[in-house]
C-alpha cells in the first residue's frame, strides 16, 4: 500500500474528504455556533479565580480519584477470551497548612478501608450463545459491592423520574416501567444489549463497573473525600425503547451518584478526550476574552436548563448526557479544553440557584476554583493530579501485559494446557 | 565478628541494574556525593557477602515522572505548580563501580576482587561514622592493614575511623605520591614522616615491627617546624630523652646552613656536606646529560685518579691527549656547580657517614633542600641513594664480613668506605666481627625509603635511558630493602621503568585531564571510571592503589596538626608503676 499512500492520488482523496467535512459539517456547525456565540461569551463562559500559589485553605479536604484499566485479550483459549481488569483509587489531602499540596494518604490507611491497591481481577467468557451475557453478569455481580439488584436499579428511576418513582412498588405500578419489572430483578437481565455483546463492549462494561465499584467503596468508607473524580463522562446510555440504562453500569453510576449526594461528596467525571463540537472555538473565544493565560470554564447547558441547550450539539446524541451537567474547562494554555461532568441532581441542588444566575455563577466559580487547585501538579498541569496518579497506578502497560502473558504461559504449562492456547498469528501470516 | 546487617550502617537503597563491574542503585534522596562508598548486603545462594560499591555518578530520579525536564519546565513556567507526594518519590539513581566484596571464612574476613554480583534487589547500606567503623575495619582489614599510617578511609566527604596504612614490607617496592600544587603533598609527607617515627617507636618494643629509615627531602623547609602549628620538631620535643635518643638519634634535620636554622631545630641538625671524592661519575650521569665523549673522558680520569677525579678535572687546563677538543670544557662547565656549591666540597667533614649510620639504624632524616639548587638536591639524593644501595648490594652479594668488605671496596669511594667500614661491619654482621662472621640479609635491615622530590627532573625517560642510579633502584631496590618515595606533580612525564616498578600509588588531586588519564593508566589496581572523582577531589583526599591490594582505597589524609595533637601523649615513655610492696603483719 505504501506506493499508493505516497501518491498524489491519495492526497487528492484526503483533500476531497476534508473539503466535504468543511463544506457540509463545519459550515453547518459554523452556522449553529454563530447562533450560540453571544450566549456562550456572555452567559456560559467565565474565568476561574484561582487560589494563590501559597494558599492556606480554611479547611483542608480530601480528593479521591478512581481509574481503571484492562486488557480484553490476556489470553485466548480456543474461543474463550480471558480479560484482565484493574482499578486504582488515589486519595490526596490538600494539605495546605503544611504547604505540601495534595499529599497522598498513607497507603496502609487506604488499603485498610478499600482493600489492596491497585485492584486486579480477571474475567472470561466463551463464544457459546448467551455465555458472554451470563458470564458478564456473574463478573459484574462479583465486582460491584452492592448485591441487591433492586437497590442497584432504583437510584436511576428516582433520579430519572425526578422522584416520582421512589420505590420498587412505584416501579411496579409505573405505566412506563411496570412491564419491565421482571427484567429489573437480576443483573443478567439488566444487560439489554445482549445482541451487541462483542468482546470490546463486554470489556468496556467490566472496566466501567470496576471503576464504579472502586468509587462506591470510597464513598462507603470512612475516608470522607470532598471530591470523587472519575475518568471519563457521566453518560448513561438508555435503551431506545425501554428508556432505562441498557447496561448495568448505567444503573450503578446512578447508585454511586446517589450515595455521593448522601455523603456530601462532589462527583466529577473528567475527560481529556471528548467530542464536544467547537471546543476549540470556545477556547479561542476564552483566549480572546480573558487573555492567553486565562483559566476558564464554560457550561454546556441542556434543554431543561435556563436558556435551553446550545445549537451546536442540538442533534448530537448524549451531549449533554442524561442526568449530567457537562462543562468545558481549561486550566492551562498548553492543553486543549477538557470536559467535566457533574451529577445533574447534585448540580441542581448545590450549584444552580433558580432565578439567580449570579449566585449560580458564584457556585460554579467556587467549584472550579477547587478543581483548578487540584490540577496544578507539574506532571499533569491543568488536569486533576489525583486522576493522573490513579491512571499511572492502574494502567497495564505493554510491559505489564508481556509479563502477565508470560505468567499465563507458565500456569498453562503447569496445568498441561498449553496446547489450548491460541497464540497470536505471525505478523506475516496476518493477511 | 558476628555480622548484623542492621548495624552495618544506614539503609540507603536497593541494587537495580548492573554487572560485576558497574552497578546502578536506586536510593533515598539523601545528600550523597561522588566518591562515597556503600556496602551491599548480599546472601545469594546462602553466601553472606558484603560488596563494596563506590559512587561515580548521581542522577535525580522521580518515580512516576518520565520526563523530568518537562516537569522542571512546567514548574518554571507555571509558578503555582506543585508535585503531589513527591517527597517519597524523589530518589537518587546512583551509578558506580563495584570495588569487590568481603566474605567471612573460618572466622576471618577476606576481600576479593569484584568477580561476583550482589543478589537481586540487594540492600544497599550507607556507612555511618561511629556505627559502621568496626565492621568496615574488620572487613577491609586485608586492604588497609600495615605499619605506615597515611589517613582514614574516606566515604564521600566524610571519613570512617578505619585507618589506612601501607605495610612496611612493601615500601621497597616504591611508593608514588602524585598531586598538583595545593593537593596536600606536604601535609601527606609530614603525616608519613610521623607514621614512620611511630612505627620505629613500636619497633623498639616489638621486634616483629620492622624499622623504617627515611631520607625525606623537604623542598620548602616545612617539615621541621610544620606548616601551621606543629612540625616534626614537636614530636622531637614531645619525646622524653631516652625515646628521642633511640628513635631519632642525635639529629634528624639536615640543612645547608645550620646557622640559619631556628635554635630549637639546630640542636637536632647537621650541615649537609658531601665531599667531591664521595661522588661517582654515575651520580652525575643520573642527574644530567653527558655526551658519550664526556662520559668516556670522565671514566678515563677516574680510572687514572680514582676518587679524586673531580678535583683533577676541575684543575685541568687543557684537553688531555686523545680527548676530542672541547670535551674538558664541556665537562668542566657541567661540574662548575660543584665548585660553587656550599654542600659539595673538596675537603672537610662529610655528612654521608652520618646519613649511612642513620639509615642503617632505622632513623628518619628531614633534609631541608630549600636553599639548594635543583641540581644540588638531585645530586644529594642520588649520592645518598647510590651509597646506600652500593653498600647493601655489597652485603647482598656476600656471605660473610670479609666478602662484604671486598665487595664494598669495589663499589664505593675508598675514603668514604674506610670511614664507615667499622660501623658497616657492626650493622651488617649477624654475629661476631671477624671476616668469617655471617652477614645479615638486607631484608632484615631497616627499610630505607628515599624521597625523590620533583621526580620528573631525574626520573624522566632521557636520564633513565643512561646509567641512572634510580633505574637500578627501581628494578632491584626490593632486594636491598631500599625503596623510592617518588613525589611528583605529573605522572605522564615519569619514565615507564619507575612507573611499572611502583607498587603503591597515593593519588591526590591532579592538575589536568592528561595527568588524570596517566594516573588511571598507571594505577596498580584498575580504577577506570574514576575520572569524575579525580575531577572533584579536594585537598587532602587521595585514592590509594597498590598491587598487593584488590581495593582502590579512598583516603582522607588528616592534617598533621590533628594527628600530632591526637598522639602527642604517646611520645612520652610510659612509666611502669612500681608494684606496691605488700606489707604483711
Amino acid at each position: 500500500m505504501l506506493e499508493k499512500i505516497l501518491t498524489k492520488g491519495f492526497r487528492r482523496i484526503l483533500e476531497a474528504t476534508f473539503n466535504d467535512i468543511k463544506n457540509q459539517q463545519d459550515r453547518r456547525d459554523e452556522e449553529e455556533f454563530a447562533k450560540d456565540e453571544i450566549r456562550i461569551k456572555e452567559e456560559l463562559l467565565d474565568t476561574v479565580d484561582p487560589y494563590s500559589s501559597d494558599v492556606v485553605l480554611d479547611e483542608d479536604f480530601v480528593v479521591a480519584a478512581v481509574d481503571g484499566s484492562g486488557n480484553s485479550n490476556l489470553v485466548t483459549l480456543d474461543d474463550i477470551r480471558v480479560h484482565l481488569l484493574s482499578s486504582s483509587t488515589i486519595l490526596l489531602n490538600t494539605n495546605s497548612t503544611n504547604g505540601q499540596y495534595f499529599e497522598p494518604l498513607e497507603r496502609e490507611k487506604i488499603e485498610a478501608e478499600l482493600g489492596e491497591q491497585p485492584y486486579l481481577d480477571s474475567h472470561w467468557h466463551s463464544g457459546v450463545r448467551g455465555d458472554a451475557q451470563e458470564k458478564l453478569a456473574q463478573s459484574l455481580e462479583n465486582i460491584y459491592p452492592l448485591k441487591d439488584v433492586a437497590e442497584i436499579v432504583m437510584p436511576f428511576f428516582r433520579d430519572f423520574t425526578n422522584g416520582s418513582i421512589n420505590s420498587t412498588s412505584d416501579l411496579g405500578k409505573s405505566i412506563e416501567y411496570g412491564k419491565y419489572v421482571k427484567d429489573l430483578k437480576e443483573v443478567k437481565k439488566l444487560i439489554s444489549r445482549q445482541q451487541l455483546l462483542t468482546n470490546p463492549i463486554v470489556h468496556d462494561e467490566l472496566r466501567t463497573v470496576t471503576e464504579l465499584a472502586a468509587a462506591r467503596k470510597v464513598l462507603e468508607s470512612n475516608l470522607n473525600p470532598k471530591y470523587l473524580l472519575i475518568d471519563g463522562a457521566l453518560s448513561v446510555f438508555l435503551h431506545f425503547i425501554r428508556k432505562y440504562p441498557s447496561m448495568p453500569s448505567g444503573f450503578m453510576l446512578r447508585d454511586v451518584c446517589t450515595i455521593a449526594r448522601k455523603k456530601g461528596v462532589t462527583v466529577a467525571a473528567v475527560s481529556k478526550n471528548h467530542t464536544i463540537p467547537f471546543a476549540h472555538r470556545i477556547a479561542k473565544m476564552a483566549r480572546d476574552n480573558f487573555g492567553d493565560h486565562s483559566k476558564w470554564f464554560c457550561q454546556l447547558p441542556s434543554a431543561e436548563d435556563p436558556g435551553g441547550g446550545l445549537h451546536i450539539y442540538e442533534d448530537r446524541t448524549y451531549i449533554p448526557p442524561t442526568l449530567a451537567v457537562p462543562y468545558l474547562f481549561s486550566f492551562s494554555r498548553d492543553n486543549r479544553p477538557s470536559r467535566v461532568d457533574f451529577d445533574r441532581i447534585w448540580w441542581k441542588d448545590k450549584i444552580l440557584v433558580h432565578g439567580d444566575s449570579q449566585a449560580t455563577r458564584e457556585n460554579e466559580k467556587a467549584l472550579f476554583r477547587d478543581l483548578e487547585f487540584m490540577s496544578r501538579d507539574a506532571r499533569w498541569y491543568g488536569y486533576p493530579v489525583a486522576l493522573g496518579l490513579a491512571h499511572i497506578t492502574c494502567k497495564l502497560s505493554y510491559e505489564d501485559m508481556r509479563l502477565a502473558k508470560e505468567i499465563v504461559d507458565d500456569i498453562l504449562r503447569a496445568m498441561n494446557q498449553e496446547g489450548r492456547k491460541a497464540s497470536a498469528l505471525r505478523e506475516d501470516y496476518n493477511l | 565478628m558476628t555480622l548484623n546487617k542492621d548495624e552495618l550502617g544506614e539503609h540507603y537503597g536497593k541494587v537495580g541494574v548492573g554487572n560485576q563491574n558497574m552497578l546502578g542503585i536506586m536510593g533515598n534522596n539523601r545528600d550523597v556525593s561522588v566518591g562515597e562508598i556503600f556496602m551491599i548486603y548480599s546472601c545469594r545462594d546462602g553466601h553472606e557477602r558484603i560488596f563494596f560499591f563506590r559512587v561515580l555518578g548521581l542522577q535525580n530520579y522521580i518515580r512516576q515522572v518520565d520526563d523530568l525536564s518537562r516537569i522542571a519546565g512546567t514548574m518554571m513556567v507555571e509558578s503555582d505548580a506543585y508535585l503531589s507526594g513527591i517527597e517519597r518519590n524523589m530518589l537518587l539513581s546512583v551509578d558506580g563501580k563495584m570495588l569487590g566484596y568481603a566474605e567471612e571464612r573460618e572466622g576471618e574476613w577476606k576481600f576479593h576482587s569484584p568477580r561476583r554480583l550482589p543478589d537481586h534487589l540487594a540492600d544497599v547500606i550507607r556507612p555511618v561514622r561511629g556505627q559502621s567503623d568496626p565492621y568496615v575495619r574488620e572487613m577491609l582489614k586485608s586492604q588497609t592493614d600495615g605499619e605506615v599510617y597515611i589517613g582514614d578511609l574516606q566515604i564521600g566527604e566524610e571519613s570512617l575511623d578505619v585507618p589506612v596504612t601501607i605495610p612496611a614490607k612493601f615500601l621497597p617496592m616504591h611508593v608514588g605520591i602524585f598531586g598538583s600544587t595545593g593537593s596536600g603533598k606536604s601535609n601527606l609527607m609530614m603525616v608519613l614522616v610521623k607514621a614512620m617515627i611511630d612505627t620505629n617507636m613500636k619497633a623498639q618494643k616489638d621486634p616483629d615491627v620492622p624499622k623504617i629509615s627515611a631520607f625525606c627531602i623537604d623542598p620548602h623547609d616545612e617539615f621541621a617546624l610544620g606548616v601551621d602549628k606543629y612540625g616534626i620538631q614537636d614530636i622531637v620535643e614531645a619525646m622524653d630523652a631516652g625515646t628521642r635518643k633511640t628513635v631519632l638519634g642525635d639529629f634528624y634535620y639536615l640543612t645547608t646552613h645550620l646557622a640559619a636554622t631556628q635554635r630549637e631545630v639546630r640542636r637536632y641538625g647537621k650541615e649537609i656536606r658531601i665531599l667531591w671524592n664521595e661522588i661517582t661519575p654515575r651520580d652525575l650521569f643520573s642527574i644530567m646529560d653527558f655526551t658519550s665523549q664526556m662520559a668516556s673522558f670522565i671514566e678515563a680520569v677516574r680510572g687514572q685518579h680514582g676518587e679524586n677525579w673531580i678535583s683533577e678535572i676541575v684543575n685541568m687546563s687543557e684537553d688531555p691527549d686523545g680527548t676530542p677538543a672541547g670535551t674538558l670544557r664541556g665537562v668542566q662547565r657541567r661540574l662548575r656547580f660543584l665548585t660553587r656549591s656550599p654542600i659539595f666540597v673538596e675537603s672537610g667533614t662529610s655528612v654521608l657517614d652520618d646519613i649511612f649510620e642513620a639509615m642503617e639504624t632505622g632513623r628518619i632524616l628531614v633534609v631541608n633542600t630549600s636553599l639548594m639548587s635543583n641540581r644540588e638536591q638531585f645530586l644529594l639524593t642520588t649520592i645518598a641513594t647510590r651509597t646506600l644501595s652500593d653498600l647493601r648490594r655489597a652485603l647482598k652479594s656476600s656471605g660473610n664480613l670479609g666478602d662484604f668488605e671486598r665487595q664494598a671496596k669495589l663499589r664505593l669511594p675508598p675514603s668514604f668506605f674506610s670511614r664507615v667500614r667499622a660501623k658497616a661491619r657492626t650493622f651488617y654482621s649477624k654475629s661476631g666481627n671477624d671476616d668469617q662472621s655471617p652477614v645479615k640479609d638486607p631484608r632484615n635491615l631497616p627499610v630505607i625509603q628515599i624521597t625523590v622530590e620533583e621526580a620528573p627532573s631525574i626520573l624522566n625517560p632521557d636520564l633513565m635511558r643512561g646509567e641512572s642510579v634510580f633505574k637500578d633502584i627501581s628494578r632491584q631496590g626490593r632486594k636491598f630493602n631500599i625503596g623510592l618515595l617518588v613525589v611528583s606533580q605529573q605522572v605522564s612525564v615519569l619514565d615507564n621503568v619507575i612507573l611499572s616498578q611502583m607498587n603503591t600509588e597515593i593519588n591526590l588531586r591532579l592538575g589536568n585531564e592528561r595527568e588524570i588519564r596517566a594516573c588511571i593508566e598507571n594505577a596498580s589496581v584498575n580504577i577506570t571510571g574514576f575520572e569524575n572523582e579525580f575531577r572533584v577531589m579536594s585537598r587532602g583526599e587521595a585514592i590509594v592503589t597498590a598491587s598487593y591490594r584488590e581495593l582502590p582505597l579512598p583516603v582522607k589524609i588528616p592534617l598533621y596538626d590533628k594527628v600530632f595533637e591526637r598522639d602527642k601523649a604517646s611520645y612520652k615513655a610510659t612509666r611502669t608503676k612500681k608494684k606496691q610492696e605488700k606489707h604483711v603483719i
